[in-house]
């Protein structure tokens, strides 16, 4: 029995069938393959192509998914889009032209304005659109001001022509999710669709790279790809990007504008930026010239372009060329410009600033699309017959009012391919993204694309932001020249090593370290707190009430969550009834200082060094931040529920901290992870220790004090081995201060980061300014002897040396850390 | 006449600042009605970096990067104008003479004209005047009647809004909506500028902010104190075949004179004085000092 059996399209043409339901010869290879393996095999190998992304990490980011996390898995179709070799030289012809013509009138907006000036193209349709930067105007006449890569949707239509749906200039995606789909349809072709020939997409990706090579001046180290950063929807592509076409990946807080020209902040200094491929939009490119409150881009980035410095791919501008008010000139321009007749069929698209044309649209409204001639604000498609009385009403007002924003195509029935859906084949309209490389003269045609499939049986508009799947595209038949497959094998390509990186990636792993110490510090000591509570209450004892205040004391130091537990007047109430502040301390994710705003503030670094970090890692940390939200959410506050989910938060947090040290070595910025981490706990024991261990302790109150700052920092064990005995003041200063051998006392603490510091790419002969203060740390500590801290001062009744050393510590350590950062994080002295 | 301009800018941050890149507009521009004789400017702390460009409304842009810790930055532009007011009245009055009605003109206007091309950058809504309402649009439509001549109709306009609108300053800043500026029938000169702007582009007609300076005359038997001055704004509206024409709401008048201008563009954003982008987590104060003189020897 055939699988096609049921496979009926609605639509006036199907890719796979005739209208007689024959078979077109180009798909049989596909066809007879598909009928082989059977519908079973075909589930098989989709569960191996969705094995096979996740593996990758491939995703899509959903803007607004009320689930909190918008990554969503990237979609793949076992059945690929074929089309023949010889219709896909006549496509790429019509896509070389229409690349062609878009730059000329890119160059000539920015520059002449012929096509104004000489009536070809009415002014409106420029000035009116919010893609027309003013502040580049006159850019057109540089040589290095050109619509390099160009993407355009085009589906069949009812003709079986492909027909030209909407151009992409400013920033265009998807080529790396082709690229990936690709790579990934390739493991399971070998066995489904054996013997096929299908042209390679790797002599686009070589291209890719020439174009890079030459807009660099032939130095590649001088190319960035500009992010908007992790939280963006196709994230996965930038650094999939960067990764094959080996270059850096930035965002605009890891770039300086200075001499007319882009930098890099690179831990070991300014490094030159000559060439970004962007995925900014134009506007928030610069904050200088252009939108002033986008934190996306670099003030002076425009500049750069001004004085010659800097190649964009694509320029500040070009979203003016995503504008359908084109469509109706383009017959006309490529007349102007290359006396050719259009090769790929338009869409029939009426621009409502001419009065005829507007009446027209007015008149035929209902049997319309109607759309904004601008995307960059917001995208509006208005389909007409699905539109209310009013509605339509409504529209034909907003038109009238502002005619000149406003273009109508004419609805086209597109092509349907068959689609695995549900365990069946089913027709599915589909969109191709291809793409075009200008380098030289001349535009190159990817010999593949983005194909993407409507979610549901009928919808006209296909996007991936709506959900829906995607297909590989195959142009059947063998390359000329082959193999340059190898370039999809190089590693990821992120620049790790300690003396290159990027500042961003530094401070973020510096910080990484340091929230990541205080979330667990800060765990552990709330769970020894809490503890401390539910035996008070269980054993009825009134001595445990000053055990219970100094750790609560406590706790109000080491998160700086003042006045706390030291609110004076507050008192007798926090002391009878402190489990409202505790829950506060833990939960409030507004109070600085709390538990949850500390893991937020970790979450951030997490998402910004997620690609230096091996997958699992991430994979932990989502869970945990999941869990650790839903708990805080929760209104269900009872000791055993909040004890349950700090051992559940520490089990995690103690997981991902091993393995962000496996991830990564030392010199690939471990390093400063370490001296973030150990710089943070330093500070934290030393904001313990003054409140814990400075004054004298009644006995039967010091025994849990002692076990509460050893458990706190995870060194009660080590102790009872250490020392086997009962817990003494001076042991527990000793063992935790002083001892020379414990990882987690403060003097091997300091003799540690004194050691790492040496590796650091500006580490210098003599001490340097972050050093000094160590350094101090390091000599107070071997000059200090045990004897005279715990000497005790009757008069002011604490122990008046062990507070004033640790102070001076305190202040040290901090001093070291706003050092080093301000010598590796800013560079504004450079 | 020639008049000596004295304008002091001046950025105060909350914090530090290592690291700024600014732009700043104070040179005023050359055109067929003054002549810019003299100018000179003065930053504080030194600029690292300073480049001069033209912007697509032909004013002079100063980049300026400063990399020395500062908690201000000072810019005083220094100029000396001479206005030829024989030649403005001259050209006000051929487009007086040359004026069509306002179907005329919409008419010109929707089609295509040589001449025209480059004003159409001034009829669409842009960043600081978003499309006016429909109450707005009724406001410019009672001067601008279909046979109206459009000389008289925006002449009528600058003067409904003289009467109909209080001049208060502290009410609004650079920020206020144009609405609110309507509702409230109050604020200075930027505002009724921008509100005029906004009604004649809601009526489809090209307009353009004006930027620039105003004697201010010292009552009798006063002495003129330095720096009382303010930095001043009127409209230009584009009358198809005849050409462009200043009028200033503020004062009810056309500019002859006593208006300097130092530049023009789509709102106040494009000839903002100085802008700027400082890495600092607090927040910066902008005040401004003007002087304009006449100098009576020439």
């Amino acid at each position: 029995m055939s699988l096609f059996e049921n496979y009926r399209s609605e639509a006036s043409f199907d890719e796979m069938f005739d209208a007689h339901k024959n078979l077109r010869e180009h798909w049989r290879g596909i066809y007879e393959s598909i009928q082989n393996a059977g519908l079973e095999e075909l589930g098989a190998k989709q569960a191996e192509i969705d094995w096979h992304l996740e593996e990758n990490g491939v995703t899509y980011n959903v803007y607004n998914n009320p689930e909190g996390n918008g990554n969503r898995p990237w979609r793949l179709d076992p059945i690929p889009f074929v089309i023949t070799g010889e219709e896909w030289k006549e496509v790429k012809k019509g896509i070389k032209q229409r690349a062609t013509l878009l730059n000329l009138i890119f160059k000539d907006l920015y520059g002449e304005q012929k096509l104004i000036k000489d009536n070809i193209l009415p002014a409106e349709v420029v000035f009116g659109h919010k893609g027309f930067i003013s502040e580049v105007y006159n850019f057109g006449l540089k040589e290095n001001f050109n619509l390099y890569f160009y993407a355009l949707d085009m589906a069949r239509g009812p003709d079986g022509k492909m027909w030209v749906i909407s151009d992409r200039t400013q920033a265009p995606s998807g080529l790396g999710y082709s690229v990936e789909n690709r790579l990934t349809l390739n493991n399971i072709a070998k066995d489904l669709y054996p013997g096929i020939d299908v042209k390679k997409l790797s002599l686009f990706v070589e291209e890719f790279k020439k174009l890079l090579y030459k807009l660099s001046d032939g130095d590649t180290a001088k190319v960035a790809v500009l992010t908007p950063g992790p939280h963006n929807e196709t994230y996965f592509e930038h650094a999939y990007l960067s990764s094959f076409l080996e270059t850096n990946l930035v965002q605009g807080d890891d770039l300086l504008s200075k001499n007319g020209a882009l930098w890099l902040k690179s831990l070991s200094g300014l490094k030159p930026i000559n060439t970004l491929l962007r995925r900014v939009d134009d506007k928030f490119c610069d904050p200088l010239e252009l939108r002033n409150d986008s934190k996306l881009g670099v003030a002076g980035m425009v500049d750069a372009l001004r004085q010659d410095n800097l190649a964009m791919i694509n320029p500040i501008g070009s979203a003016i060329l995503e504008n359908i008010g084109l469509n109706p000139f383009m017959e006309h321009i490529a007349h102007y410009f290359l006396n050719e007749e259009l090769i790929l069929p338009q869409i029939a698209t009426w621009w409502c600033g001419q009065p005829h044309e507007l009446s027209y649209v007015l008149e035929h409204l209902p049997s319309l699309i109607v759309k904004k001639i601008d995307r960059t604000e917001s995208v509006k498609t208005y389909l007409c017959r699905n539109l209310s009385p009013q509605a339509l009403a409504e529209l034909k007002e907003t038109i009238i009012q502002n005619p000149n924003f406003y273009a109508a195509q004419e609805e086209i029935s597109f092509s349907t391919i068959p689609n695995y859906t549900s365990e069946k084949l089913e027709p599915r309209n589909a969109v191709i993204r291809a793409y075009a490389l200008k380098r030289d003269e001349k535009y190159t045609v990817m010999n593949g694309g983005l194909v993407r499939v409507s979610a549901g049986k009928d919808p006209l508009l296909v996007s991936s932001q709506k959900g829906g799947t995607s297909k590989d595209l195959w142009i059947l038949g063998l390359d000329k020249k082959t193999d340059a497959s190898h370039i999809f094998k190089n590693a990821p390509y992120v620049e790790t090593s300690l003396k290159h990186m990027s500042t961003l990636k530094a401070e973020n792993l510096f910080w990484l370290g340091r929230y990541l110490a205080r979330s667990i510090t800060t765990s552990r000591f709330l769970r020894y707190l809490l503890k401390n509570i539910a035996n008070t209450y269980r054993y009825e004892d009134t001595q445990a009430n000053e055990t219970r205040y100094i750790l609560q004391n406590a706790l109000t130091h080491l998160t700086m969550t003042y006045p706390g537990f030291l609110d004076e007047s507050m008192r007798e109430k926090l002391q009878s009834n402190p489990i409202n502040e505790i829950l506060s301390v833990i939960k409030d994710g507004k109070r600085a200082g709390t538990l949850t705003f500390t893991i937020g503030m970790l979450s951030h670094t997490n998402v910004a060094v997620k690609n230096l970090l091996a997958v699992e890692s991430s994979k932990i940390f989502d869970k945990l931040h999941k869990e650790w939200f839903s708990f805080v959410r929760k209104q269900t506050n009872s000791h055993r529920a909040v004890l349950s989910e700090l051992d559940k938060l520490l089990t995690s947090l103690t997981a991902y901290k091993e393995l962000v040290e496996e991830s990564m070595y030392k010199e690939q910025g471990l390093t400063l992870f370490d001296i973030g981490y150990r710089i943070e706990n330093a500070l934290l024991f030393i904001a313990k220790a003054r409140s814990m261990l400075c004054f004298r302790l009644d006995k039967s109150v010091a025994y849990d004090i002692f076990e509460g700052i050893l458990s706190s920092s995870e060194s009660f064990n080590a102790y009872r081995t250490q020392y086997k005995s009962a817990l003494q003041f001076e042991n527990v200063v000793e063992f935790l201060v002083f001892n020379p051998q414990f990882p987690k006392s403060l003097s091997y603490i300091t003799n540690q980061l004194l050691g790492e510091f040496k590796t650091l790419p500006k580490s210098k002969p003599y001490l340097t300014s972050y050093e000094t203060p160590l350094f101090k740390a390091y000599s107070l500590l071997k000059l200090t002897s045990l004897s005279e801290v715990i000497e005790f001062d009757e008069e002011q009744q604490i122990y008046k040396k062990l507070d004033s050393m640790l102070s001076t510590l305190s202040t040290l350590f901090a001093e070291c850390s706003v050092e080093l950062c301000k010598t590796y994080f800013s560079h504004y002295d450079e | 006449m020639v008049y000596t301009i004295y304008h002091k800018t001046e950025f105060d941050y909350e914090g530090m600042v290592t690291f700024s890149h600014n732009i700043a507009r104070l040179k005023p521009k050359n055109t067929h009605f003054q002549k810019l004789l003299n100018f000179s400017m003065q930053i504080e702390p030194l600029a690292y970096e300073e480049n001069d460009f033209i912007d697509i409304f032909g004013n002079t842009n100063t980049h300026i990067l400063i990399r020395e810790a500062h908690q201000s930055l000072s810019l005083i532009g220094q100029s000396t104008v001479e206005i030829f007011s024989d030649k403005l009245e001259q050209h006000n009055a051929l487009v007086r003479e040359n004026s069509v009605s306002y179907a005329k003109a919409k008419e010109i206007l929707s089609g295509f004209s040589h001449d025209d091309t480059s004003v159409k950058l001034f009829m669409p809504e842009s960043e600081f005047i978003p499309k006016a309402s429909k109450r707005i649009q009724d406001y410019a439509l009672e001067s601008f009647y279909e046979t109206r001549d459009m000389f008289e109709a925006a002449s009528e306009l600058m003067s409904r809004i003289y009467h109909d609108f209080k001049f208060v300053s502290g009410f609004s800043d650079v920020m206020t909506p144009i609405e609110d500026i309507f509702d409230a029938k109050q604020g200075v000169c930027q505002d009724f500028t921008q509100f005029a702007i906004a009604a004649l582009r809601s009526i489809g007609l090209p307009a353009r902010y004006m930027s620039g300076y105003i004697e201010t005359i010292p009552k009798e038997g006063e002495e003129k104190l330095f720096g009382v001055d303010a930095s001043h704004a009127w409209f230009a509206l584009y009358i198809p075949s005849a050409g462009w024409v200043g009028f200033d709401p503020t004062n009810n008048v056309i500019p002859t004179h006593q208006h300097i201008l130092l530049g023009s563009g789509r709102d106040y954003n494009d000839i903002a004085p100085l802008k700027g982008v400082v890495l600092s987590s607090g927040k910066s104060k902008l005040s401004i000092r003007v002087d304009v003189r006449k100098e009576p020897y020439l």
